[in-house]
C-alpha cells in the first residue's frame, strides 16, 4: 500500500514542473475571461437592461441587437466558436494557435456574452420601485446605474460571477485543440492520450479545487456584501 | 403653487385602454398641506406622480412655479425634480446602504446649497441613534422615517407622499404622521400626501381632494382635530374602538 503510494507521488512529482505550468496556461485564459466579463461583460449586461421596454433607455432596436448577439454566441457550441475565430485571430495577433494568450480571443468572446447574461438577470431582480425612486431624485441614468443599481445587485452580481468564472474554467479546458495549453488539456494529453490514469486524475482533482475554491470565495464574498 | 389644468391621463396596455384621470383641474397653494383621498385605483397616485413628472398626462397641463411641465427639457426637470422630495409606501431604501448612506444619497445627485446634515435630517426624525444600521434591522416605522429623512435632507420645496402610512399598524401610523407635520411646520414646504386613509388627511392636511374612478369628486377644507392621540398606547384605542358603537 505504502510503496504504491510512494510510486504514485514519484510519479506526480515527474510531471509536476508540466502541470504546474499548464495551470499558469489555465490561469492566463482565465484572466483575460475575467478582464473581459468585468470590463465588457458588465457594460453589455447594464446595456441590455437599460434598454429592455419599460427602463430608461428603451431602445427597441438596440435591444434586439445586443440580445441577438449574445444568443449567437452563447448558443456557439464552444469548440466550434474556438475554430471559427481562427482567421480572425490569425489576423490580429498574428498567431491563432500555440500560445494561451491566442487561445484566450474565444474565452474572452464567451466571457462578455455569458457575464452580461448574468448581469441583466442581477439587475432586472431589482424592485422597479428603486428605479422609481432615483427617476423622483431626478438621478440621470449614470447616476441611477451607479448609485441604485449595482448597489442593490452587487451580492448577486458576486454569484453570477462565479458561475461565471466556473463556466470559463471549463471552457478553458478545451482550448488544448487549438494548443491553448492549460491544465484540462494537460489532462488529456498525458492522462488519456498516454494512459497515464493517475495523473489524469490528478489533474481532474485539481480542476475540482480550483472550482471549490472559486465558488467558496464567491459566495463568501457575496455574504459580506449582502445587506438586505 | 403647483396647478393641474384639464389633466386626463389615459393608460394604453395591449388592447386594453383605461382612463387613469378625467379632466382634473385644481390648483395647490404654496406652504398647504393638500390631501388626495380615494380608495385604490381611483387615480390618486398617478396625480401625484405628474408633480415630479414620473408620469405625463395624455392631455392637459401641470405647473409648478411658474414652469409648465409638459414642455421643459430634461435639464430643467432634473432642477424641478431636485426640489422636490418623495415618501414611498414601500420606503424604497436601498438595502445594502446604512441608514446614514441612503439619507445622504440625494445629496449625492445634486448640488444642494441649503441642504441638512445627514445628522439633521436623522436627528429631525428621531433616528440618530441609527444612523449606522441597515435598513433590514429596522422596523416599519423606522424604515419610513429613514424615507423622510432622505426627503427632507435636501430641504425641498415640495414635499410629495405616496400612502405613506398605508404598510404601517395605526400607532405607527400616527407616529408618522406627527413627524410629516412636525416637517411641514419647520421647513415652510407644500405638502401633497395621497392615502386612502381619511385619519391621515384630517390629521395633517388643509384642504382635501377627494377622487373616484378618476374624476375629481370635490375639494374640502379640512376641519382640523387637535385630538393628539399618538402618545397613547394601542390597547387604550383598541377599547376606544372595539369597545363603542
Amino acid at each position: 500500500m505504502i510503496e504504491t503510494i510512494n510510486l504514485y507521488f514519484e510519479h506526480v512529482l515527474e510531471y509536476l514542473p508540466r502541470m504546474l505550468e499548464s495551470l499558469g496556461e489555465t490561469g492566463i485564459m482565465l484572466f483575460f475571461a475575467i478582464l473581459a466579463a468585468i470590463l465588457l461583460g458588465i457594460p453589455v449586461g447594464t446595456l441590455l437592461f437599460l434598454t429592455s421596454s419599460g427602463n430608461p433607455m428603451e431602445h427597441h432596436l438596440l435591444n434586439r441587437l445586443v440580445n441577438t448577439l449574445v444568443n449567437i454566441i452563447r448558443s456557439f457550441p464552444f469548440l466550434l466558436l474556438v475554430v471559427a475565430m481562427q482567421p480572425f485571430i490569425r489576423q490580429i495577433y498574428g498567431r491563432a494557435t500555440g500560445d494561451p494568450i491566442a487561445a484566450s480571443f474565444p474565452m474572452i468572446v464567451i466571457a462578455i456574452a455569458l457575464y452580461a447574461r448574468f448581469v441583466e438577470q442581477s439587475l432586472n431582480d431589482i424592485p422597479k420601485a428603486i428605479i422609481e425612486t432615483a427617476q423622483s431624485m431626478g438621478a440621470t441614468t449614470w447616476q441611477l446605474v451607479w448609485k441604485f443599481l449595482y448597489v442593490e445587485a452587487r451580492s448577486s452580481l458576486v454569484i453570477g460571477f462565479t458561475t461565471a468564472v466556473i463556466s470559463f474554467v471549463s471552457y478553458s479546458t478545451i482550448m488544448g485543440v487549438v494548443g491553448g495549453g492549460g491544465i484540462g488539456d494537460f489532462a488529456i494529453r498525458y492522462g488519456y492520450q498516454r494512459y497515464e490514469t493517475d495523473i489524469m486524475y490528478t489533474a481532474i482533482v485539481l480542476i475540482i479545487l480550483l472550482v471549490g475554491l472559486f465558488q467558496w470565495l464567491g459566495l463568501k464574498v457575496a455574504k459580506i456584501l449582502d445587506k438586505r | 403653487m403647483i396647478e393641474f389644468d384639464s389633466v386626463t391621463k389615459i393608460f394604453q396596455e395591449k388592447d386594453r385602454v383605461f382612463t387613469a384621470l378625467s379632466d382634473i383641474s385644481l390648483s395647490i397653494s404654496k406652504g398647504e398641506a393638500f390631501g388626495i383621498a380615494g380608495k385604490s385605483g381611483a387615480g390618486k397616485s398617478t396625480l401625484l406622480r405628474m408633480i415630479n413628472a414620473l408620469e405625463e398626462p395624455t392631455s392637459g397641463t401641470v405647473t409648478i412655479e411658474d414652469t409648465t411641465l409638459n414642455n421643459v427639457n430634461k435639464i430643467h426637470l432634473r432642477s424641478l425634480k431636485k426640489r422636490t422630495g418623495m415618501v414611498f409606501q414601500q420606503f424604497n431604501l436601498l438595502y445594502n446602504k446604512t441608514v446614514a448612506e441612503n439619507v445622504h444619497l440625494p445629496l449625492e445627485l445634486h448640488n444642494h446649497p441649503t441642504h441638512l446634515t445627514v445628522e439633521e435630517a436623522l436627528h429631525f426624525v428621531g433616528l440618530k441613534d441609527k444612523k449606522d444600521q441597515y435598513p433590514s434591522q429596522l422596523s416599519g416605522g423606522q424604515k419610513q422615517r429613514v424615507g423622510i429623512a432622505r426627503a427632507l435632507i435636501t430641504r425641498p420645496d415640495i414635499l410629495l407622499c405616496d400612502e405613506p402610512t398605508s404598510a404601517l399598524d395605526q400607532n405607527t401610523t400616527e407616529e408618522i404622521v406627527q413627524v410629516l407635520k412636525k416637517a411641514h411646520k419647520a421647513f415652510d414646504m407644500t405638502i401633497v400626501v395621497v392615502t386612502h386613509d381619511l385619519l391621515v388627511i384630517k390629521a395633517l392636511c388643509q384642504r382635501a381632494a377627494v377622487l373616484e374612478n378618476g374624476e375629481l369628486e370635490t375639494i374640502i377644507d379640512v376641519s382640523q382635530s387637535n385630538k393628539q392621540t399618538a402618545d397613547r398606547p394601542y390597547y387604550e384605542r383598541a377599547i376606544e374602538v372595539l369597545g363603542s358603537d
